[in-house]
């Protein structure tokens, strides 16, 4: 029965694999305050450790993995594990994360953050039953599913086991393979080549330790209002405890045809509406400590498999930007992403510009060896699918992942390559919100993303949850991005900075009610500080709460700029045909004015786009400015690559 | 009389309940300082609370060798810790294993929270209920029922139930956006 208390009761765990050492590091209350934990600590030991223009796939990169300030807490849905690294998908920032129960149980076995370095010469795993850390061989787990690994080392060390780690993809560094937690909880496009670069196949842990806040009493009050609110929420209680992220399938515009019509709520063709993926329901579960339940447990007659989390985002991906309608099938390709771990995001978009690429003749039909890339072809799917995972022929491109992928095929190919910084999320108008999504995808310090801030500038779900909660947030200073588009991007960036520092979760509802713990009641961050405060024992106000998340964004700016990263880098990418005409050319003006003034806001140079000395410095880390203006990095253009 | 009942079709895993149930009786979230243990697996969706069911003739109370186990007035089982010696006999005897215990400390074990189960307050999905009897018997039954629609039992096909679920809920979301368009902020 032992209790920990202070600050953060945990230590940062490094592991060294080229060594085979393992040292612990504790954890000071001004680096909790400064960096909260989590995407905050991570970001931080990246820019430490990792140098600018490596390749990410050289044992000199960091694999980060933190747990936020209040894992293992009963304060709802913050057990998210976030992982950190420079990924081998773009060269930049890489990180995301996954959920599960392995943050909480890191949590109760001591630990906020595990730091891997180095390359082990054989395939290893870690185990961590408490104080204990050990390094072992994993040659009998290297080539398993991540669904077969979580067996294996459940069969080993016990049923308590919580497991994060790689499956074939990984190995075979696909450039958007993830970390898996569990078996079926995937974060961080890109970071699985990094553990399988390192050999690393997993990290398994057993935590039996406590956490104890440093006011108990108040943090248990104000965490169980906080439960409260989601357990009598009607949107919660009625449509995201059913049906889950399906619900965007009515709201989001899944695209069609690699992205070249949105489907709207009466197009939505049978086959991938809600009501349809309901059918192989068996029943629905979460991640550690969420009440809310956004997952759903399916079952696949065909195979006789079980699978979970069919998110809005593997249907859309790998359903209908594909074409495909066969919900058993869509469903079949999300459990063999998850089992070999990789994005499908990422996965689902290659193909589709693939497709792409084929039917305008850019990609010719010999290479593909008699596979097909009609539009619409499930089993031809499976098969690709599994090519890619094991780099097979054809999938041998495919896994270099969206831009690499279309650079193989030259400028023709990149036309049609809708990324940010090498990452993938589709195109759409700058007029589109205001500028928000373009704005959103392009600041993004991991390329373009839809988790990075862009739902929370509009309140895209909050309108549905609480429109109450949204007017108390707008009283307390929240922009409203009808009129200031840049400063209601800035806020959404700070309250994903801050969930993802906080292990709280943004990704199923995506609204500003989930992410920002006690918004509804005491907007826009006072609730979090008062949280903060009750839980570490630190004093927090909002203003440093801000601070902490400006601190952490400019930091990955400038990890970026290590890596290359240049104002031009900031851009949006329009299909050539819309990109020829003068409305497309004006929507451009407007982006570049609108990038102008969020650098400007954000204390950034608006020639360079680097953060300026004068910002870094008054948010205390005037050395994040002596490494960025100590040399001149070369242009990004992709990762870089050591070996052929 | 009320009582504490659970059902475990409802339970989703989430954990609240040991969280919340360590921190009433011992100020941290401990899942081993809990009276309620939750045993997972999420991918076939079996998820079992492990409780104390406070039974009419309790195997704790008759093998303790001290009489330290009594029955208060909410019907808890309450061991009485000036008296238990730490035999661990009572979680030996448990037919559930309800019962925790850690050698160097004394067993712990379920006491309704004076009549206030904290368990069930935090629960977001009614898989734990204190409630009058016969209520509380009525509630199971329609859990069961419902079970029995959802394919819980008798093999792994799946039924109408869930897509009719699904069809309800696209149903409310599509009044709730036809309703936020009306919406000024
Ligand atoms: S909402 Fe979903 S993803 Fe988020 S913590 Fe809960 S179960 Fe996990
Ligand atoms: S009733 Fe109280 S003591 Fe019993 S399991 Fe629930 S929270 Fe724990
Ligand atoms: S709080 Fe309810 S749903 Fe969650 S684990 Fe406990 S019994 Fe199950």
């Amino acid at each position: 029965m032992s209790t920990s208390s202070g600050p953060n009761a945990g230590s940062v765990l490094i592991i060294d694999l080229t060594r085979g050492k393992v040292v612990k590091r504790e954890v000071s209350s001004e680096t909790v305050k400064r960096y909260l934990g989590g995407r905050g600590f991570n970001s931080k030991a990246l820019f430490d450790m990792v140098p600018g223009r490596i390749d990410p796939l050289s044992p000199e990169n960091v694999l980060a993995l933190g747990n936020g300030t209040f894992a293992g807490t009963v304060l709802p849905m913050t057990s998210r594990l976030h992982i950190s690294t420079l990924s081998p998908l773009s060269g930049i920032l890489g990180d995301g994360n996954a959920g599960g129960e392995f943050s909480a149980m890191l949590k109760f076995a001591g630990y906020e953050q595990i730091i891997v370095t180095g390359r082990a010469e054989k395939p290893k795993y870690v185990f961590i039953e408490d104080d204990e850390v050990e390094i072992r061989d994993a040659e009998e787990l290297w080539g398993l599913t991540t669904g077969e690994t979580v067996d294996w080392l459940r069969d080993e060390h016990g049923d308590e086991v919580s497991v994060a780690g790689i499956g074939p993809a990984g190995e075979n560094l696909v450039r958007f393979a993830t970390t898996m937690v569990d078996k079926y909880h995937s974060g961080a496009r890109g970071s699985g080549a990094v553990w399988g670069s390192k050999n690393l196949k997993a990290i398994a842990v057993i935590g039996t330790k406590g956490v104890e806040p440093a006011d108990p009493e108040r943090f248990y009050e104000m965490a169980k209002e906080d439960i409260d609110y989601f357990n009598r929420n009607e949107f919660v209680k009625r449509i995201y405890s059913v049906i889950g992220t399906h619900y965007g399938l009515i709201q989001w515009y899944p695209s069609w045809k690699y992205f070249q019509a949105p489907l709207s709520a009466e197009e939505l063709p049978v086959g991938l509406r809600p009501q349809d993926l309901a059918e192989y329901e068996v029943g629905r579960t979460q991640c550690f400590s969420c009440p809310l339940a956004c997952k759903d447990v399916y079952y696949l007659p065909s195979t006789g498999e079980y699978g979970t989390s069919s998110e809005f985002e593997s249907i859309y991906a790998l359903g209908s930007n594909n074409c495909i309608i066969d919900t058993e099938a869509i469903l079949r390709m999300e459990h063999m992403a998850d089992e070999y771990g990789m994005d499908v995001m990422t996965l689902g978009d290659t193909i589709a510009l693939a497709r792409l690429l084929h039917e305008k003749g850019i990609l010719s039909g010999e290479e593909l060896e008699g596979l097909s890339l009609e539009w619409g072809d499930a089993e031809g799917q499976i098969q690709l699918i599994e090519m890619t995972a094991y780099r097979k022929g054809f999938g041998d491109k495919l896994a270099e992942g969206y831009r690499n992928f279309a650079k193989l095929y030259g400028d023709e190919a990149l036309a049609y390559c809708y990324d940010v910084k090498g990452v993938n999320r589709g195109w759409y108008e700058v007029d589109f919100i205001n500028g928000i999504f373009t704005l959103s995808h392009a600041t993004s310090t991991r390329g373009a993303d839809h988790l990075r801030g862009r739902s929370w500038a509009y309140w895209e779900n909050d309108k549905l949850m609480d429109i109450e909660a949204v007017k108390r947030m707008l009283e307390a200073g929240l922009p409203d991005y009808r009129k200031d588009p840049v400063g209601a991007l800035i806020y959404g960036e700070r309250a994903c900075t801050l969930a993802d520092s906080l292990g709280r979760c943004k990704g199923s509802i995506n609204s500003w009610l989930q992410a920002v713990p006690l918004v509804w009641k005491y907007p826009v961050f006072k609730g979090t500080a008062m949280l903060l405060t009750a839980f570490t024992g630190i004093e927090f106000t909002e203003k440093d709460v801000i601070d902490a998340t400006d601190r952490i964004y400019l930091t990955e700016m400038a990890f970026n700029v290590k890596q290359g990263i240049k104002k031009k880098h900031y851009d949006v990418k329009f299909p050539p045909e819309f990109a020829a005409t003068e409305r497309a050319k004006a929507q451009v003006r407007r982006h570049w004015e609108l990038v102008d003034e969020y650098l400007e806001r954000r204390g950034c140079d608006v020639e360079t786009a680097y953060p300026r000395r004068e910002t870094l410095e008054e948010l205390g880390i005037g050395y994040v400015a002596d490494q960025i203006e100590e040399k001149e990095f070369p242009e990004w253009d992709g990762p870089v690559r050591e070996v052929a | 009389m009320f009582v504490l009942a659970v059902i475990y079709e409802n339970c989703t895993g989430c954990h609240l309940c040991e969280l919340a149930c360590s921190f009433k009786h011992h100020g941290v979230f401990d899942l081993s300082l809990s009276r309620i243990t939750i045993l997972t697996k999420p991918e076939v969706q079996t998820s079992v609370q492990v409780y104390c069911l406070q039974c009419q003739d309790a195997a704790c109370e008759r093998v303790c060798p001290v009489d330290a186990i009594s029955r208060d007035k909410n019907g808890a089982y309450i061991i009485n810790y000036d008296r238990c010696i730490g035999c661990r006999e009572c979680a030996y005897a448990c037919p559930f294993g309800a019962i925790s215990f850690e050698v160097e400390a004394r067993p712990i074990k379920c006491d309704l929270c004076e009549g206030e189960p904290e368990c069930a307050a935090v629960c977001p999905h009614d898989a734990i209920v204190y409630m009058e009897e016969k209520k509380a018997a009525r509630e199971l039954k329609k859990a069961k029922a419902a079970g029995v629609a959802y394919g819980l039992y008798g093999g792994k096909e799946t039924s109408e139930h869930p897509r009719k679920k699904a069809e309800e809920a696209v149903e409310y979301l599509l009044e709730l956006v036809e309703k936020s368009g009306e919406l000024d902020i």
